[in-house]
């Protein structure tokens, strides 16, 4: 009896123990490329935040002395500025976009499929691509929008979208809504097809109007498909560069300097690879406190759906 | 560790290269120096056993390239390094010394002294003249025939220039009188547009490169100059956003005039035989010429494992063969001593570049690129907002602050 009642919690026990092995075991490859191409970089950053690092030449310790100059950076902080206002306005402008699209194109009506897909082709081009096209397109001499806008008689003479700062941003903003509204719109979908149909038909059978249905049916139903847009949209938007690098080299008077443009400049132009790091890390913290608040605004953690 | 195993790759390639009797050279050169380095180097390759394997690298990007793919162990043998950044480099102690073979050249001393000037750090030579170049005035004679003016007439003023735009302008359509790159081309517009002031005396830096000078009575005549220009519409509208890709608009044979550089003479007489010009040096604001003297300094990575080869392929450039054919597409003879022999029988427009040597200047500075170069810097930020903004006295103080705050953070 007492030994059968050992091997009973034995035998218990074991296979309690073994999946907890296992997972681990299962997980570890992923574990190990995190670590090896994430973890490790970024405390090498660290690393590198710390010292004045120059491309040539041999590091020195310098403490915090990045990051203190960071606090007094006009023109870092005029970046984070101008990132925040485009991402507001690009983020604003991907839903308003990708909203109404996924809601056009969930519904099963002819030729559905044939609009999915021109209105996915974009997102496969890649940004530099597109950014270089858009270029083109904006030309004022040889492009198409600036005697297009002549030809309807929206202009007097040759309007240069790229030189002023608001037609630029426009140009730049339109551009990246046709390159990611997409995107935005195959995961909106997915969230609009996931809700079962009982729901709606009994809201419906309940007298609830199409407004109603949305605001209260559709709308809480896709919280979290659309914390995963918005968190997509805004940490992409933060991390914007390729557009403005190659649309407009900065904009026109460094109106358009993103953080990362500004990294990307006191790293490879004026070659302070350690004043870089820190300015990467700080990036990092920012990223991770939004996404932190995104998640909890919209409650994606609760159990409720 | 990237780095490590990079340079274990290197190395083994190296061996592998190495086996082999015939070695191939690596050489970047900048974007926008003419042809005159790939004709060259077609030349070259054509008549030795050596190859050199040439890569165009946009110039606004060439410094930042190069000094990551030393950091990534991936530098090329050598390469064509516009001459102001030769200091900074040698001073990064990345740059192979070339004293003992330089001084032993035949004709080192007829060498373009500038760019031996500039080449040298600590009394070591560690750059040499590859190509030069003067900026100069040029202007389409088909269209000064057709509005009305004197086509072999050079203007002297810039008053005249201006008068020359509009009535070219008056042509109508997208004929237009004057162009520059006003889009954040730093490099563009120091070499073309620094000499107004140069000929009336003032410079953007002082002597010693440690105060900015920008806001000079010269500089805001200059500024008056081009913003008068825009005004009367004699710049087409893509001035404004061009960071410099456009900068040969020239050759569309649409544009009147415009201030370019000698690499742009060799790129009109080979490729564009159909556009009729003249040229003759960037008048001052007060009337008095001044140039900017350019060019490539010729520099050897160091350790790079084929010296040898490499230095082969200079002194082919340096004999007569080689110069004929860089003067040809545009580069102005860097040897002093064959200089007539080089040009005779080429173009006498080229002769106008070598004139310009003796009026122009050549600013000395270790933070180049994050002073004027830069897209972002504050030299190619200060020409679009003073030409083509609204607040010019702001233009003004906001470079100016900037640059002397970049200049004393280096120090």
């Amino acid at each position: 009896m007492t030994t059968s009642g050992i091997q009973t919690t034995m035998s218990r026990r074991r296979p309690r123990r073994n999946p907890g092995w296992r997972g681990l075991l299962y997980i570890a490859p992923a574990m190990g490329l995190v670590t090896l191409f994430f973890v490790l970089p970024v405390l090498f950053t660290v690393w590198m935040s710390l010292h004045k690092w120059p491309l040539l030449g041999a590091p020195k310790w310098s403490g915090f002395g990045n990051y203190i100059r960071m606090f007094q950076d006009q023109r870092f902080f005029s970046a984070l500025g101008f990132t925040a206002y485009y991402t507001i306005i690009v983020t604003i402008a991907i839903f308003a976009v990708a909203f109404p699209l996924a809601i056009f194109v969930e519904k099963q009506r002819p030729l559905v499929s044939a609009y999915r897909t021109v209105i996915f082709l974009p997102v496969v081009v890649g940004l530099a691509s597109a950014s270089l096209l858009w270029v083109w397109l904006a030309n004022v001499d040889s492009g198409l929008f600036g005697p297009l806008f002549e030809m309807l008689g929206l202009t007097t003479g040759r309007l240069n979208l790229l030189a002023k700062f608001d037609t630029a941003f426009l140009t730049i903003v339109a551009m990246v809504v046709w390159k990611i509204a997409g995107f935005t719109m195959i995961i909106l979908l997915t969230g609009l097809q996931a809700i079962p149909q009982e729901l709606t038909e009994a809201a419906r059978i309940d007298g609830a109007r199409r407004w109603q249905r949305f605001r209260y049916l559709t709308l809480p139903l896709m919280r979290r498909t659309m914390a995963l847009a918005l968190i997509l949209s805004v940490t992409g938007s933060i991390l914007a560069f390729d557009q403005f690098y190659i649309m407009t080299s900065g904009g026109p008077q460094n109106k358009m300097i993103s953080v990362v443009y500004y990294i990307f400049n006191q790293s490879f132009v004026s070659f302070n690879l350690g004043y870089g790091a820190a300015l990467s890390i700080a990036l990092l913290a920012i990223l991770v406190a939004i996404s932190v608040m995104q998640l909890w605004l919209l409650k994606v953690g609760d159990e409720r759906p | 560790m990237l780095r490590k195993l990079l340079a274990a790759t290197t190395l083994i390639s190296v061996g592998m290269i190495s086996t082999a009797s015939a070695e191939t050279i690596t050489m970047w050169v900048r974007s926008g120096i003419g042809d005159s380095f790939k004709e060259v180097v077609k030349a070259y390759n054509s008549g030795h056993e050596n190859k050199v394997e040439m890569t165009e690298v946009p110039f606004s990007e060439l410094v930042q390239k190069y000094a990551t793919a030393i950091a990534g162990g991936q530098a090329p043998d050598a390469l064509s390094l516009d001459l102001i950044y030769t200091p900074a480099f040698a001073a990064a102690d990345q740059l192979e010394d070339l004293t003992d073979w330089a001084k032993a050249l035949p004709y080192f001393n007829s060498l373009s002294p500038s760019h031996v000037k500039l080449g040298t750090y600590e009394k070591k030579i560690y750059g040499l003249p590859l190509s030069v170049e003067t900026s100069i005035f040029a202007w389409n004679k088909d269209l000064y025939k057709k509005a009305g003016l004197d086509p072999e007439k050079a203007p002297k003023t810039w008053d005249e220039i201006t008068a020359n735009a509009e009535k070219i302008r008056a042509l109508g359509g997208d004929t237009y009188g004057f162009y520059f790159s006003g889009g954040g081309c730093g490099g563009c517009m120091i070499f073309t547009f620094t000499p107004l002031t140069w000929g009336a005396g003032a410079d953007i830096l002082s002597a010693d490169g440690k105060t900015a000078t920008l806001d000079t009575p010269e500089m805001r005549k200059a500024v008056d100059i081009y913003r008068n220009l825009v005004a009367k519409d004699t710049v087409p509208a893509g001035s404004a956003s061009d960071n410099g890709v456009n900068f040969l608009s020239f050759t569309n044979g649409k544009i009147g005039q415009q201030s370019l550089g000698a690499f742009a003479i060799g790129a009109l007489v080979t490729q564009h035989p159909e556009i009729n010009f003249g040229v003759t040096l960037i008048p001052g604001v007060d009337g008095k010429p001044s140039s900017f003297a350019g060019g490539d300094n010729f520099v050897i990575t160091k350790g790079t494992p084929k010296l040898s080869a490499v230095k082969e392929f200079l002194e082919f450039t340096y004999s007569l063969e080689g110069q004929k054919i860089m003067a040809k597409y545009g580069s102005l003879p860097t040897r002093g001593d064959i200089a007539d022999q080089v040009l005779e029988g080429l173009d006498p427009r080229l002769k106008v570049g070598i004139e310009a040597i003796a009026v122009a200047k050549t600013p000395y500075t270790l933070q180049f690129n994050d002073l004027i170069n830069s897209s972002n810097g504050p030299w190619a930020t200060f020409i679009n907002a003073a030409i083509y903004g609204d607040d010019v006295d702001g233009a003004f103080s906001n470079a100016q602050s900037e640059m002397q705050s970049i200049i004393d953070a280096a120090q």
